[in-house]
């Protein structure tokens, strides 16, 4: 009785074939994607993840980074935070925003350095623009 | 993308740390190549607990963690002292039945490339990677030891820091020797796992089915957790540590395996991965334990032993964790997502929908739908079925009634983590379909 086996068997094989229709051939298989998030339904993450791991290359260990996005969105400001946590570890990261709730702007102005993420960003008061590329721009606060 | 490689590399030690244990002539019975497997699983599951027992008494991690757990598996295989041996491999088979064998191990395989591609190709990533698995990875590999500081720290609560502590562990013991947490190589863990659990699940089947029947049952598993684990993008996160140790620990009490000492703590051990890798790890490792003992009193008895050597290793593990949170006062045991017992049944008809919805927008529900009808089709006789049967639909109440327990309105949160949660559920459901069959010849 081959029944079962058959029927285990053609199961598998619907589900492979799927599993291979479900890769994105459309963006290019074999091209390197520049982020891990880049051909995902999080690719939103992308823009944030390649400004941080710049910014990671510049801004030193020890000193405190706000991370926001522009133009301002307390939401997105938040988990601008929790992806800087990751991506910037040894700096203290204070948030731009918590839970949805935009932080004091007195608190920001404490962080050493500020990273913009997306759109084009007014220079931060007392500050000096030190990274830029299309996906923001890092600015060191002059003390 | 040294740090990379040298973070893969680190995994090669787990192998070699459960195989004191799984040196045992108890488990020849199972091949070489899922032998490995095994020992990998249990060298994970010791070197978790010893890190966190480190943790627990301020030791910092360094490289003697290698040898604790090491001679925790010695001091394992020195335990168990009664035994029966596996019954000798079956043959291939001959013509038809090799025919198929190599069919099963083709669907296998090109599942296990899907799922390679897809996380190379970044179409597979979880973002809890970058929301909490990682940022703690790296941590506690910089500190050399679970940092208490960074747990507390103000603003970080959507760590979720009471989750167990063996995903976490196990990748900050990459990093340790790879120097850095490499964020794209943790994604591999994905594919990794997948094909170790396909190696391990043909393996495990093979001691009680000939290898056409082994092949075609892990095949299913591992062809519906490939597709789901792509679609639902589990790169990177705790999912496939998880389906690993449950899947293979509830295959071992499948077969005869489960008759023996040696068997039923190597299960064992693998339910305790379970338990250390998420949180409803833990109520999968009571319905397996429970269902086990009910189900199957031939190898079951004597109930008290046998109920010991299948939780010792979970309430050692898990109990480890939760007294590291109440000693560093960072959490007392598992935060729910409400009220206890307190549930809105008056959002039932809404979970009930958005898990539906959540489940058809992985592959339209294929990886759900497909091993259900193999196994309605199938319709399997062996008592042994109701042990994956009864712990899916165990699971499966367990997790509408986590859903029930939110106060707000949980179909956001159902379409981003039901089709992943649910992936046990079908997987045993698949593995149900193994059971009981007539065998090809």
């Amino acid at each position: 009785m081959r029944k079962p086996l058959l029927l285990s068997l053609a199961g598998s094989a619907i589900l492979a074939g799927f599993s291979v229709a479900a890769l994105p051939f459309s963006r290019g298989l074999f091209r390197v994607p520049r982020t891990p998030y880049d051909a995902n339904e999080a690719s939103f993450l992308a823009p944030a993840w390649i400004l941080l791991q710049r910014a990671a290359e510049i801004v030193p260990r020890d000193v405190s980074v706000v991370v926001r996005g522009e133009p301002p969105d307390a939401t997105n400001d938040s988990y601008l935070h929790r992806f800087a946590v990751a991506l910037l570890p040894g700096r203290k990261i204070v948030p731009a925003a918590v839970w949805n709730v935009a932080s004091a702007p007195e608190t920001l102005r404490e962080a050493d350095y500020e990273v913009v993420v997306g759109g084009k960003a007014l220079a931060p008061p007392g500050s000096r623009l030190v990274l830029s590329i299309p996906e923001g721009s890092v600015w060191k606060r002059e003390r | 993308m040294r740090a990379g490689y040298l973070w893969l590399a680190s995994f090669a030690i787990l192998p070699l740390v459960g195989a004191p244990f799984l040196g045992h002539r108890a488990f020849r019975g199972f091949g070489i190549l899922c032998r490995t497997v095994l020992a990998g699983g249990v060298g994970m599951v010791l070197l978790s607990a010893t890190m966190t027992v480190w943790a627990l008494a301020g030791w910092r991690w360094g490289p003697v963690l290698v040898l604790a757990s090491a001679a925790v598996a010695f001091a394992l295989r020195g335990l168990v002292r009664s035994h029966l041996p596996l019954p000798a491999r079956r043959g291939e088979g001959r013509g038809e039945g090799r025919s198929l064998t190599g069919i099963a191990l083709t669907v296998t395989a090109i599942s296990v490339l899907a799922a390679l591609a897809a996380t190379i190709a970044a179409r597979s990533t979880s973002p809890d990677l970058l929301l909490f698995w990682g940022p703690k990875a790296q941590q506690f590999a910089s500190a050399g030891t679970i940092d208490t500081a960074f747990l507390s720290a103000p603003h970080l609560e959507y760590l979720h820091v009471y989750y167990p502590p063996l995903v976490t562990n196990v990748f900050a013991f990459g990093a340790i020797a790879a120097g850095r947490f490499p964020w794209g190589a943790a994604t591999l863990t994905f594919p990794l796992l997948l094909a170790a659990t396909a190696a391990g699940l043909a393996g495990i089947l093979r001691a009680d089915a000939p290898a056409p029947r082994a092949a075609a049952a892990s095949a299913l598993v591992i062809c519906a957790l490939g597709l789901a684990g792509i679609a639902s993008s589990v790169a990177g996160n705790a999912e496939p540590f998880l389906l690993f140790f449950e899947i293979l620990g509830v295959a071992l009490l499948l077969t005869p395996a489960a008759r023996s000492d040696a068997g039923k703590l190597l299960a064992g051990l693998f339910l305790a991965g379970a338990a250390a890798a998420k949180v409803e790890g833990l109520p999968f490792v009571l319905a397996v334990v429970v269902l086990f003992l009910l189900l199957d009193r031939s190898a079951a008895r004597p109930l008290a032993r046998s109920a010991l050597l299948l939780l010792a290793p979970t309430i050692v593990s898990i109990g480890a964790w939760l007294a590291f949170g109440a000693t560093r006062r960072v959490f007392f045991g598992y935060k729910g997502y409400g009220h206890s017992l307190e549930f809105h049944w008056d959002h039932l008809s809404a979970v009930v929908s958005a898990i539906g919805i959540a489940l058809w927008r992985v592959g339209y529900a294929l990886p759900f739908a497909v091993p259900i009808l193999v196994l309605l089709a199938t319709r399997p006789k062996d008592r042994r079925v109701f042990l994956p049967l009864g712990v899916a639909a165990a699971l499966s109440v367990f997790l509408v009634l986590t859903y029930l327990q939110s106060t707000q309105d949980p179909r956001l949160w159902i379409s981003w983590s039901a089709a992943r949660t649910f992936s046990p559920v079908t997987a045993l459901v698949a593995l149900a379909s193994f059971c009981g069959r007539e065998e090809p010849r």
